[in-house]
């Protein structure tokens, strides 16, 4: 099975005033297409900073970070930002709606940077919806949704490029006990059904259970991976 | 993004009312003073082959009647009159009942004003008789005056007062304001004030207006080294200074424009950058989806476009509704601002100052959007 993500040597160092901070400190990783991988680890291990690394939001200090075949670390911002477009669907823990567009507009988006038109944007961020079951909700502003139903309009939005890799920082960490374990079982469904491949940084135990695949990050570096 | 942009306008309705309230009064006053200037500046019937001679020290220092052959025989000159400003009080000293009235001669004013039209046998009665006046038609109108009636005003600037008779009417159509004016015998003001040979100024008409600096320079330098140096410049330039007697108008009026649209511009400046930091996370998110920089650079600078060019063309919108009304009140002071109105030029103006200003105030926020670094901009949120 092919490779949707491949991590080489990755050191990835802040500074902050007059100290150099180590976050990551030769990181290899590799996730397989299809996989569903939890990445765990205490605050401060440097997963959601390897996750910005995975989506091209952040650049590694050393070492190579490919992902779907390109190595990202070599991309200018503009290319970087085409090419986000179309390999990356990203779900934040704030699910980060821009709060004067409809559901149907936030999962619409992303589909006004592509050449589509407007029925089949209309087609496809329908069809988004319709996966995470928020059709009825779709002319409703983020203000007028719950906790879960706007991570799923995230969701939606993340997913209505068909992107090459999901990524997933904290998607539960600010939901309850219910709506959390329905976009877990949201993002098995993509997994499993879709073939999404997926990427989750999460401190919960149980939403890393549902995972396929757990690696646990420790000061930097990768500590186990089952 | 269109529609990103339209909502992102509307999200803080209050702010957005205000900015774009605050522009367009600034652009409402500005245009109301760009009208007055361009009012001032060419003035109904101002001409640009007429020179106005007047003593360099100020409009109220008279000039000497021998001046008058001197400037009349400048190379390119055709016609040479005096004129003096008499205006005194008709009736009485309400705004309504002020017109020019001017001490003239009747043999050479119409030869320096071939625009005004008046009948040889009119012209001829009003040579003839001392006490004669002539007036244009729209003023004649104004007060029901027939050609024989008399009439009273009273002097103020000069110590006498005049009781005239109408001997004839003139006429320009194409400039009504030129017909809200009274001609009279100069002679008769020199015998009430026991005094001759004083001249308020000298109006020239000029072969072509090419030579215009030509005679104001020969004009000038004729009476470099006299006792009554004169300034000559075009009856444009003239009524514009004339307007300025009341201090300088034009600087005024500029420096209030301006200090109008400079403060206008922080405020929208402020406004547009106080919505950019609201939004940070979600230009980190934009990032995050793939939009370029270009693309929320746009998206910046089209918000703070449509801020500048909505209350720039509600500005100018509602100047173009007030300027009559405007001009209708200052008209019953000074008939000339009956003409007052938007010129294609003031909307012109107004709407690029709206689109500079659009465009330089989202221009910081737009650039700092563009700019900014996804992982900062989530970080803030997280």
């Amino acid at each position: 099975m092919t490779n949707v993500v491949d991590v080489q040597d990755v050191v990835k160092t802040y500074r902050r005033d007059d100290f150099l901070i180590k976050v990551l400190q030769g990181v290899n990783l590799q996730v397989a297409a299809g996989d569903f991988v939890a990445l765990q680890g205490p605050s401060g291990s440097g997963k959601s900073t390897l996750l910005n690394l995975l989506a091209g939001i952040d650049r590694p200090t050393s070492g190579a970070v490919r992902v779907a075949g390109q190595d990202i670390g070599r991309l200018s911002e503009s290319d970087l930002a085409l090419w986000r477009r179309r390999h990356i669907g990203f779900i934040f823990q704030f699910y980060n709606l821009i709060p004067v567009l409809t559901a149907f507009e936030n999962v619409e988006l992303p589909l006004t940077l592509t050449r589509l038109s407007r029925a089949q944007r209309k087609l496809k961020a329908e069809t988004a919806l319709g996966v995470v079951g928020l059709t009825d909700r779709m002319h409703h502003f983020p203000r007028q949704l719950s906790g879960g139903q706007e991570q799923r309009v995230a969701i939606a939005r993340a997913i209505v490029t068909d992107p090459t890799l999901l990524l997933a920082d904290e998607p539960t960490g600010d939901l309850d006990a219910k709506s959390a374990e329905d976009v877990l079982d949201l993002l098995v469904e993509l997994n499993r059904q879709f073939a999404k491949t997926i990427v989750m940084v999460t401190h919960d135990p149980r939403a890393a259970e549902r995972a396929r695949t757990l690696v646990h990050l420790e000061k930097g570096q990768l500590a186990t991976a089952a | 993004m269109r529609k990103l942009a339209l909502r992102n306008l509307l999200r803080n309705k209050l702010r957005t009312t205000l900015t774009i309230a605050s522009l367009m009064f600034a652009l409402l006053l500005l245009s109301l003073l760009m009208a007055f200037l361009d009012l001032l500046a060419s003035t109904a019937g101002s001409s640009d082959n007429r020179i106005i001679v007047r003593s360099a020290i100020s409009l109220a220092t008279l000039l000497p009647e021998s001046y008058w052959q001197q400037v009349e025989s400048l190379p390119h000159v055709e016609a040479a009159t005096p004129l003096n400003w008499f205006q005194g009080v008709y009736k009485d000293e309400r705004p309504e009942n002020f017109f020019p009235r001017f001490a003239a001669d009747p043999a050479t004013l119409f030869k320096v004003y071939p625009e005004l039209h008046i009948s040889p046998e009119e012209l001829q009665a009003w040579a003839a008789d001392r006490r004669g006046f002539v007036a244009g038609k729209a003023l004649v109108q104004k007060y029901g005056w027939k050609v024989g009636d008399a009439i009273f005003i009273k002097g103020d600037i000069y110590p006498v007062d005049l009781n005239l008779v109408l001997r004839g009417i003139f006429t320009q159509p194409k400039t009504p304001d030129q017909e809200k004016v009274l001609y009279f015998q100069r002679q008769y003001l020199e015998e009430g004030i026991g005094k001759r040979g004083l001249i308020g100024t000298y109006v020239l008409r000029i072969d072509s207006p090419a030579n215009e600096v030509a005679v104001r320079k020969a004009a000038e330098a004729k009476f470099e080294n006299s006792d009554f140096q004169v300034r000559a410049e075009t009856e444009k330039a003239f009524q514009l200074s004339f307007a300025e007697m009341l201090g300088n108008v034009k600087l005024l009026f500029t420096v209030i424009g301006l200090a109008a649209v400079i403060s206008i511009f922080f405020i929208t400046a402020n406004t547009m950058a106080m919505a950019a930091r609201e939004r940070t996370a979600e230009v980190g998110v934009l990032k995050t989806l793939g939009f370029a920089r270009g693309q929320l650079l746009r998206l910046v600078l089209a918000e703070s476009l449509a801020v500048g060019v909505l209350g720039a063309a509600l500005g100018c919108g509602l100047c173009a509704v007030l300027m009559p009304v405007v001009g209708a009140l200052l008209a019953k002071m000074m008939p000339v601002f009956g003409t007052l109105r938007m010129s294609g030029g003031n909307w012109a103006t107004g709407l690029a100052i709206g689109v500079g200003i659009g465009l330089l105030s989202g221009l910081g926020p737009a650039v700092s959007a563009a700019r900014l670094r996804i992982v900062d901009a989530v970080r803030r949120v997280a």
